[in-house]
């Protein structure tokens, strides 16, 4: 290898280098589905992987078993019927007055459930890859969630995939609301709270908090893209500085994100 | 027949992303991701043609970013570097035994990572990073460095399996065939 060979490759690598760093997000965003379409053959092997896997699970389970559960779940569901019965009338309820008062009607949500197929390879960044994309109906900003609550936004669509940015990734910082004071803050990760994925700081709650330890935490709804009242997690200490015009405290997500394995996506 | 070696090369590079994102266990039981490039960038830059070292240092960053939040082929010039570096200093490096080896792994698994932070820095981006980074980049050396143990009897076995191999002569090639009036003396 001659040192013109050198000097041309480190001139390509350069120069290539330089190109990417100043692509326009959409380029960037294109690029990202050209190269991430290398990557279709193993997550579809996974996914069949994964269904084979569970079809045999399945077949091992005793049939005693499977009659109990199903048993079991004929109950949840009668349960859940009845309170969705319930629920339907306040909401009735609560449409017809919100309509007396000419508010705006609260936007209907139709959830879809995804598996979660990957988790971001770089460590300075908190995003999960979802099954579900552009194809799906999928659109950039729809919120996220788990049973427990708010998961993270989507971030970058794909034809087949998605990639979620989680709650504490610097590209989902949101605003909650603490509901115990109505008190509004911005959730956020700092250096100290990268340790543990599941605890995070809001910052900017008022100097004169009257928030507690243990209080609830819900999406404020103040941005256009989360809905209010998406349960968020509950605050484990307050930080306070003395002479400061803000507060900040320490939180506790309600889903540790690091354990799931299927998200709700909710779309309009 | 090197083109199929560097097929190969970047194959194992698109799994080994593959499974880094895929698979999180290490992210369940230690809390980080695993960097599989580093390790098999220094494997490459000692055991293959300095064309596998470019074409996996800019495929490898590419793919692996269009799996990340990461801005598109971050990790191309940490990886080059590398690259190129060890490849300039191959003939005086130890390669040959389970030390050395993980030894150059482990080097990779630390230098990688800290270029493409100061790289994302520099860039303007702001990469979650605090007093956990020092644990994720200690285990990101460790693991770096098990892996180059496995990287390299897996090239060595790739650059054997489909570099061209000498066909079988047809007949016995020990026979040796003299000419000339003096034959027989």
């Amino acid at each position: 290898m001659n040192n013109r060979s050198y000097v041309i490759a480190t001139g390509l690598v350069l120069l290539l280098s330089i190109v990417c760093l100043n692509l326009s997000v959409d380029s960037s965003a294109r690029l990202k589905r050209v190269f991430s379409s290398f990557f279709i053959p193993l997550f579809s092997a996974q996914e069949g992987l994964e269904t084979g896997g569970d079809a045999v699970v399945d077949r091992g389970v005793p049939r005693g078993v499977l009659l109990e559960e199903i048993a079991e779940l004929k109950l949840t569901n009668q349960i859940l019927r009845a309170e969705l019965n319930q629920t339907a009338k306040l909401r009735n309820e609560n449409e017809q007055l919100r309509r007396n008062l000419q508010m705006r009607p609260h936007p209907e949500w139709n959830p879809r459930l995804t598996r979660i197929v990957g988790r971001d390879p770089a460590n300075w960044w908190r995003s999960i890859i979802i099954d579900l994309g552009s194809k799906d109906g999928v659109k950039a900003d729809m919120p996220v969630i788990a049973a427990d609550g708010l998961v993270g936004r989507v971030q970058e669509v794909y034809d087949h995939r998605s990639r979620v940015a989680l709650l504490g990734d610097p590209a989902c910082r949101i605003s909650v609301t603490v509901e115990a004071t109505r008190e509004s803050g911005i959730l956020s990760a700092s250096g100290k709270t990268v340790f543990d994925p599941t605890l995070l700081d809001v910052l900017h709650l008022p100097a004169s908090t009257e928030a507690r330890p243990g209080d609830p935490l819900y999406t404020s709804g103040f941005s256009k893209i989360f809905p209010r009242g998406i349960p968020v997690g509950k605050l484990l200490a307050i930080e306070s500085a003395p002479g400061a015009l803000t507060t900040s405290a320490r939180v506790k997500l309600a889903v540790n994100s690091s354990k799931l394995n299927e998200v709700w996506v909710l779309m309009p | 027949m090197k083109h199929f070696f560097i097929l190969t090369i970047l194959l194992t590079a698109l799994i080994s992303v593959y499974l880094s994102a895929a698979v999180g266990l290490s992210l369940q039981f230690l809390g980080t991701q695993i960097n599989p490039l580093p390790a098999l960038m220094m494997v490459v830059a000692l055991r293959a043609p300095f064309s596998a070292v470019v074409t996996l240092a800019i495929f490898g960053a590419l793919i692996q970013s269009s799996l990340s939040s990461d801005p598109i082929g971050i990790g191309m010039l940490p990886l080059y570097s590398l690259g190129f570096a060890v490849h300039l200093n191959a003939r005086s490096l130890s390669q040959h035994h389970t030390g050395p080896r993980f030894a150059l792994g482990a080097i990779a698994g630390a230098i990688v990572p800290a270029l493409t932070l100061a790289l994302l820095l520099l860039a303007g981006k702001q990469p979650m990073i605090g007093w956990f980074t020092l644990w994720q980049w200690a285990v990101g050396i460790v693991s770096s460095g098990l892996l180059a143990l496995i990287y390299f009897p897996l090239l060595e076995w790739m650059d054997h399996s489909v570099e061209e191999q000498p066909l079988a002569a047809p007949y016995d090639t020990t026979t040796r065939i003299v000419r000339g009036p003096n034959l027989n003396g």
